[in-house]
């Protein structure tokens, strides 16, 4: 790999590898930001219409190009511990829209059997990391995932852990990346910098210029990358996966980006009343999503009919799942009271 | 007098005590620019200014651990978590730094913290949103805690909450914030409501049921309808947890002869284990009857609406468990 300065600002340095990605491997990028873009507004939508009652909707508008960048470039037998404003991730991980959709409708076929809401959720078997409401704490949870891979011989399967920047501020975040380091785990975080925790700007939570220079205090690269750029984030990813297989320990990735709406679907008034409307509207200007087609039109490889805008199959088969969600039958009540304790003595399930 | 809602009650409170002390100041995140993830705190950074409205990086440790360095030196720091629920990150502040802090300093440095934050359930907020963490901290010496269920009663308690000198645990239902509205009394009255007083909400002679929080309203709805049954309700609310009034408990069961105890909170390990077992220790000769108790399931708050209608407690229960006492 190129060699990493310790500290990565405004994505100098990051190899190109995306020039090794096929037109078939563009045209997929493509469209998955389309699905992210297009699975937000679907539930934003059903939200609205009444149709999707329980439960906050946590937008990624603006974020698309990090998911994707981040995951595609990963192995089947990869880690991600995706959080609240990553949802189109598990299913780029192999979970089927329905089940994503059962899990946000708190239906009896979600991966929580209806217990907990929305990102709550994980599928060992896809090597995805459950987490919790709590900020921070994948970061370390991640930690005990990788030394069991350790402990197996398997040095080399990475974990992507996703944190939003004003998590970096917790105890676990900094206890969780001190000891991957320490112990050079193959942990990648990508710290989603929207600019905003709720209401409070960046510069409330991190003191730094960049957030990727907590990176520094671990001894560990950090990279402070255009989170809007899909490539930049592919190619930042790849840097840092060939870091971690390698065995050099973890990496911070800062995709810097905006939230374009608000905390969750409640917070639309307000969002436009704690941010000024010109940054917002400067912002989106920098949609990720045209900017990627812009870029590939330009590549003269693409026709504008080869990317539709947005293509349409995508949001039925969203739409298709939300159906699917609506019609599936709720938990029954007594199974509250199952799962918790497990009484299989002695057997690990569901191991990946 | 003043009509106004229960989360109105609690922001004046808070208000009028930041006006008549100097010392006062608050922390948490999103507090001060937003002015709370409920609103609570609307309008006091631009009245009281950035050194007495810190809006906190999310890091809740720090936010207890400042109001505690604070009161070291004579401050008086009122800590939000934006939910009650993330106070887990901040336990050992909490338990370990801010509860030990007189003792350990041979009672010379009084540790006048409040902290407090939406709690329970109701609401589909599921895991993370919607515990009553109160027997956590029940346990622990050295901490009050406190959980209002009407207007006056937040607002009264809040204020005796900020002037204590110890650590208080002020559990405020998300479920009563814009539901619940009744008069509270005008700024100029200084009214206080003492910690460790309870407040006989309803009078009855056949069931004393002790309770607290969001219960006390199911509790007194449910002694509307028993009343056409004929079962008479005495309706405790302990507004104050810890320290318990045993006194008024103690009275009421020698009347009634009949305990009911509510809490929102599972069963195990809950208040209301302590409760019933002091009042067996206490008033046994006075008892006709077990002392029931209807809580939360032992269970996790789950978000599906089936599940967490299923683990909560309800009217429901209340009045079943009642017919069941009375039929004794
Ligand atoms: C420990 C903890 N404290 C507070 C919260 C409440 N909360 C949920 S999301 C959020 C803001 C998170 O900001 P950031 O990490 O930047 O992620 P973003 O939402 O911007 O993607 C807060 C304060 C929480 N979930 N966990
Ligand atoms: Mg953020």
């Amino acid at each position: 790999m190129s060699t990493v300065s310790p500290l990565v600002r405004n994505g100098q340095h990051v190899t190109a590898h995306h020039e090794r990605l096929t037109k078939q491997d563009l045209l997929e990028i493509y469209r998955r930001l389309w699905f992210a873009r297009l699975f937000d507004e679907a539930l934003y939508d059903a939200k609205k219409k009444g149709r999707l009652r329980r439960g906050n909707v946590y937008s990624s508008r603006g974020q698309e190009a990090i998911m994707v960048g981040t995951t595609y470039p990963l192995r089947e037998d990869d880690f991600v511990s995706p959080i609240h404003r990553d949802m189109p991730v598990f299913v780029f991980r192999g979970m089927r829209l329905e089940e994503v959709m059962c899990q946000v409708w708190g239906k009896a076929e979600a991966p929580t059997r209806g217990k907990d809401s929305w990102s709550h959720m994980g599928d060992i078997s896809k090597g995805i990391i459950h987490s919790t409401s709590m900020l921070g704490s994948t970061i370390a949870v991640a930690c005990g995932v990788l030394w069991a891979q350790r402990m197996d011989g398997r040095h080399d399967r990475v974990l992507v852990a996703y944190t939003g920047e004003g998590a970096t501020a917790t105890g676990p975040f900094h206890e969780g990346l001190n000891f991957a380091a320490v112990h050079k785990l193959p942990l990648i975080v990508v710290v989603e910098n929207n600019q905003y925790a709720y209401s409070t700007p960046v510069e409330l939570e991190v003191p730094t210029e960049t957030v990727a220079e907590r990176a520094l205090g671990y001894g560990i690269p950090g990279y402070s990358i255009d989170g809007n750029d899909v490539l930049e984030v592919y190619d930042a990813m790849c840097d840092a996966l060939e870091h971690a297989r390698a065995g050099k320990g973890p990496v911070l990735i800062e995709c810097v980006t905006y939230r374009l709406l608000g905390h969750a679907d409640h917070d639309e008034t307000r969002a436009r009343q704690y941010r000024p409307v010109a940054e917002i509207e400067m912002w989106e200007k920098r949609d990720p999503i045209p900017r990627f087609r812009t870029y590939l039109l330009s590549t003269g490889l693409f026709t504008e009919e080869e990317l539709p805008n947005p293509p349409t199959d995508i949001a039925e088969q969203i739409q298709r799942a939300i159906e699917y969600a609506i019609n599936a039958p709720d938990p029954e009540p007594h199974t509250a009271l199952e799962d918790i304790y497990d009484e299989h003595a002695g057997v690990s399930r569901c191991v990946k | 007098m003043r009509e106004v809602t229960f989360l109105e009650a609690i922001r004046l409170a808070m208000w009028e005590e930041m006006e008549r002390d100097p010392n006062v100041f608050i922390i948490g995140e999103d507090i001060g620019r937003m002015g709370g993830a409920f609103g609570v705190t609307e309008g006091f950074l631009a009245r009281f200014g950035p050194n007495r409205v810190i809006d906190a990086p999310i890091s809740e440790t720090a936010i207890i651990a400042v109001c505690v360095g604070a009161a070291a030196v004579g401050k008086r720091g009122i800590a939000e978590m934006q939910f009650i629920d993330f106070i887990s990150y901040a336990f050992d502040q909490v338990v370990n730094v801010a509860a030990t802090y007189l003792y350990r300093s041979g009672g010379k440095t009084p540790m006048p913290i409040v902290i407090r934050g939406p709690s329970g359930g109701y609401v589909g907020g599921s895991l993370y949103h919607s515990q009553q963490y109160e027997a956590w901290f029940f346990h622990v010496p050295g901490l009050k805690v406190v959980q209002p269920a009407f207007p006056d009663d937040a607002y009264g308690l809040m204020k005796a909450a900020i002037r204590d000198n110890n650590p208080v645990l002020f559990f405020e239902h998300k479920y009563l914030y814009r539901r619940i509205k009744g008069p509270i009394p005008d700024a100029h009255e200084d009214y206080i409501v003492r910690l460790g007083e309870a407040r006989i909400r309803r009078y009855g002679n056949d069931i004393t049921v002790i309770t607290y929080g969001a219960m006390v309203h199911f509790a007194l709805e449910a002694a509307q309808r028993l009343e056409r049954e004929g079962i008479s309700l005495e309706v405790i609310d302990l507004r104050t947890i810890k320290p318990l009034d045993m006194d008024t408990i103690l009275e009421s069961v020698r009347k009634t002869s009949r305990v009911l105890i509510v809490h929102e909170a599972p069963k195990t390990g809950g208040v209301g284990a302590e409760i019933a077992a002091r009042i067996v220790e206490q008033a046994f000769e006075w008892l006709d009857a077990p002392i029931m108790r209807v809580a939360a399931k032992d269970s996790f708050v789950p978000f599906a609406e089936p599940l967490e209608k299923f683990v909560l407690p309800s009217v429901d229960d209340i009045v079943a468990a009642a017919r069941e006492l009375a039929a004794y």
